[in-house]
């Protein structure tokens, strides 16, 4: 680590170690740039791994009442365990407000790699039917890219970290470079055989960062089950053990831990940073990293919130926030909607010792796309993750002998849940809360976000659809959902610093650079116009990779 | 080497191979062992319970033994241990220790339901019961309750008494299928790798 960062100036001054500021700090460190990476949490190491625990050495299994004290709302998520909960954020430490009747639920990690660590780890790409939707449909912005832009960039991340998947040639969800795809059980075979002969769409298995087979010196999954935990194979891709590794190989990159980026600094030079001010997660010092350029890669939320606390008095509401975009058009997939039953057919008999298949099966979305005619209820639409299996019964009915006998019998189950397009708008928005500080005295956010009426009407088809889709598939005992969960639940956050072309209705321009202070980047969720259905993460490092090729291209004409 | 070495020797070797020495030593200067779960830190709190001189941490004497009664009718011995062997009630003990007010008052109110009935219905309190009269008792709150039908009404009827038998076993099947017992009586031989996923290997339209 660096004794004195001031006397360096780094090319780069990376905010963020996850899944996008791993990116960034490889591409750049790699392409010879002086790269300091700030992480705001501690380094992690393979040996706090704790997948390979049963659950009954933990003294609570997972019922700790330290969890329920210090992580409230982290542990809203099913990752937030006794296992692992220091990984995630103490809520006491970290608080954000919302408005009366507008809860909103933020899922955070601060140690290197983020929350790279426990992602669900499913990804998808966009299509021009996402990034051009507002053409189509008339709500909305266009994003300032299209698909040709942003294709070769998902293939550089999908080579390098490892997606299997199955190529379907759907329109909506363009195939890949994908490792062999895992398999399906029984009852997921009906259901794509059924769902494509009875209504013409596509059930297809989970595309996932988990490899299948030995990658990039990493080893092939081997079916344990628990990700969120840690993988000791390093066979799910997580930031530290492949680009951050990566980027510190590199010899160009130095990595600060512990480093709670409060603000972006100013140069004296108009419109032009100088680095960033970060506060000592341990000792509470203040400090100053010198950059070139500044590259932000907090999450959504975190990013503009250091632009929002980076105020001066040519941008009194937000660093390069001239346009009055900044903070605006949150974004988190909608959930709480489709259904589950029972396929009495398959073998019930389930079996402790089956290899636990760490992904499930996903439905591309059908409604409005070129080939079907308009929703009327709805603009866009929203894909399925789901999956069938043999379970133990928990919920058999009776007691005694007979109980534990139906237990172990089972049942055969079958699911299917939907992620809806969360439309951008002006009135789901961030602040800061001027009332409320995190420990380390940085002003904390203000979260106003609510579903509206096309989230609700798209999960009220989504659970209605889900039924006939396990109906088709021969399911009994039928159950459906058809609600709006809290928004933060999908853990999908994007948008508040927009790309676009014009810059009095966006923050950053198509290669997520600041329109008003050029060497200055945003390059997370944050960036996104619009949400589409898909799960974000492969397109924020694939628009990373694309945003640092542009970076290194000025770098070396000298432009920065 | 049993498998489960096998791969945690591999892990070991991976781990090893992707840590460049860089990397490695920023996390030796960063690391915080206050900062890891007692799980990250390898605490195996697997015999806490079995611990000599245990005691209950909440419940009283009779609570803590109509506990452990009540989860033996639930969960018996059969060919294979039950929920008495699996202490589960010093399990439930230990989590409704640390829950709140709340929670603790909903869970003796459901114990107290059940002394309730058997001292309405056989005047004794329910450990004290017969091994037939408690099977009496618990089969009637066993099952959810629906109108007389014979004036054509066969809807749902309320019925504290199921609530309160059914939210007691849960606590009491969580306890045991969480414990080491109860994974061992899903079968699960203690291996956490069982070779790749195979899915499904049938022809197309025949899963039988």
């Amino acid at each position: 680590m660096a004794q004195d960062p001031l006397q360096t100036t780094y090319d780069a001054v990376v905010v963020g170690s996850g899944a996008t500021g791993g990116w960034a700090a490889k591409q750049l460190g790699e392409a010879g740039l002086k790269v300091a990476l700030l992480e705001a949490g501690r380094a992690v190491s393979p040996k706090e791994f704790t997948e390979h625990m049963p659950s009954y050495k933990l003294k609570y299994r997972d019922h700790s009442p330290e969890v329920v004290r210090t992580r409230p709302v982290q542990k809203q998520c099913y990752a937030c365990m006794e296992y692992n909960y220091e990984w995630f954020v103490n809520d006491l430490e970290n608080p954000y407000s919302t408005p009366p009747g507008k809860p909103f639920t933020w899922q955070r990690l601060r140690i290197l790699g983020g929350r790279s660590l426990v992602w669900g780890r499913q990804s998808y790409r966009l299509s021009d039917n996402d990034f051009k939707a507002a053409g189509r449909d008339g709500y909305g912005d266009d994003w300032p890219i299209g698909y040709a832009d942003l294709a070769p960039y998902y293939d550089i991340v999908e080579r390098y970290v490892g997606i299997s998947g199955a190529t379907e040639g759907n329109e909506m969800l363009p195939d890949g470079q994908f490792l062999p795809p895992m398999k399906m059980s029984c009852g997921e075979v009906q259901l794509r055989a059924r769902v494509k002969a009875k209504f013409g769409h596509t059930v297809t298995i989970g595309r996932t960062a988990i490899l299948t087979q030995n990658h990039n010196g990493r080893l092939a999954c081997h079916y344990c089950g628990p990700c969120e935990r840690g993988c000791s194979t390093f066979s799910y891709f997580s930031s530290p053990f492949t680009t951050v590794k990566d980027a510190l190989a590199s010899g160009n990159c130095t990595l600060f831990t512990n480093a709670v980026v409060s603000h972006v600094d100013m140069d004296t030079e108009p419109n032009k940073t100088r680095g960033v001010t970060y506060v000592d997660r341990l000792t509470r010092q203040v400090k100053e990293v010198r950059g070139k350029a500044v590259i932000l890669c907090a999450q959504a939320l975190e990013s503009t919130r250091i632009l929002l606390n980076s105020s001066t008095r040519e941008y009194p509401n937000g660093l390069a926030n001239s346009g009055g975009a900044l903070g605006h058009y949150l974004m988190d997939h909608v959930v709480g909607a489709g259904a589950s039953g029972r396929l009495p057919e398959f073998k019930t008999l389930p079996n402790a010792n089956e290899p636990e298949r760490p992904n499930g099966i996903y439905v591309p979305r059908f409604r409005n796309t070129p080939s079907s005619k308009r929703h009327s209820r709805f603009i866009r639409g929203y894909g399925y993750q789901g999956g069938a299996e043999a379970g133990f019964n928990f919920s058999a009915e009776g007691y005694g002998a007979s109980l534990k006998k139906a237990v172990k019998e089972g049942e055969y189950g079958i699911s299917l849940g939907a992620f809806g397009e969360s439309l951008a708008r002006w009135d789901n928005y961030i602040e800061i809360d001027r009332d409320l500080k995190d420990a380390w005295g940085i002003p904390a956010l203000r979260i106003s976000m609510t579903h509206g009426d096309n989230e609700a009407a798209l999960m009220e088809d989504a659970g209605a659809t889900a039924a006939e889709m396990l109906e088709a598939a021969g399911a009994k005992d039928i159950r459906v959902q058809a609600g709006v969960e809290m928004p933060g639940m999908a853990i999908h956050e994007l948008g508040t610093a927009r790309m676009g072309n014009d810059p009095k209705k966006s923050v950053l321009n198509a290669f997520n650079q600041a329109h008003d202070v050029k060497n200055l980047f945003v390059m997370d969720g944050a960036s996104f116009v619009s949400s589409a259905c898909q799960n974000p993460t492969l397109t924020m490092m694939a628009l990373t990779v694309r945003a640092c090729d542009h970076l290194i291209g000025r770098f070396r004409k000298g432009e920065i | 080497m049993k498998r489960r070495d096998l791969i945690r020797g591999s892990v070991l070797a991976g781990a090893a191979a992707a840590l460049r020495p860089s990397l490695a030593a920023a996390q030796s200067v960063a690391q915080q062992p206050s900062e890891l779960t007692p799980a990250q830190s390898g605490v195996d709190a697997s015999k806490d319970l079995a611990a000599p001189g245990w005691k209950p941490l909440f419940l009283d004497e009779h609570q803590n033994e109509t506990l452990i009664v009540l989860s033996d009718l639930i969960i018996p011995a059969t060919d294979t241990p039950g929920a008495k062997e699996a202490l589960v009630n010093r399990y439930i003990d230990l989590v409704l220790a640390a829950e709140t007010p709340e929670t603790q008052r909903t869970f003796l109110n459901s114990l107290g339901y059940v002394d309730g009935e058997s001292m309405r219905r056989f005047k004794a309190a329910f450990r004290y019961l017969s091994r037939e009269d408690q099977d009496i008792l618990l089969h009637g709150l066993a099952y959810p309750r629906i109108g007389g039908g014979w004036a054509g009404d066969t809807g749902a009827v309320a019925d504290p008494g199921h609530g309160h038998f059914e939210a007691l076993k849960g606590r009491i099947m969580s306890a045991y299928y969480s414990s080491q017992i109860g994974e061992k009586e899903l079968g699960w031989d203690g291996a956490f790798a069982h070779g790749p996923y195979q899915g499904c290997e049938h022809p197309e339209g025949d899963h039988k």
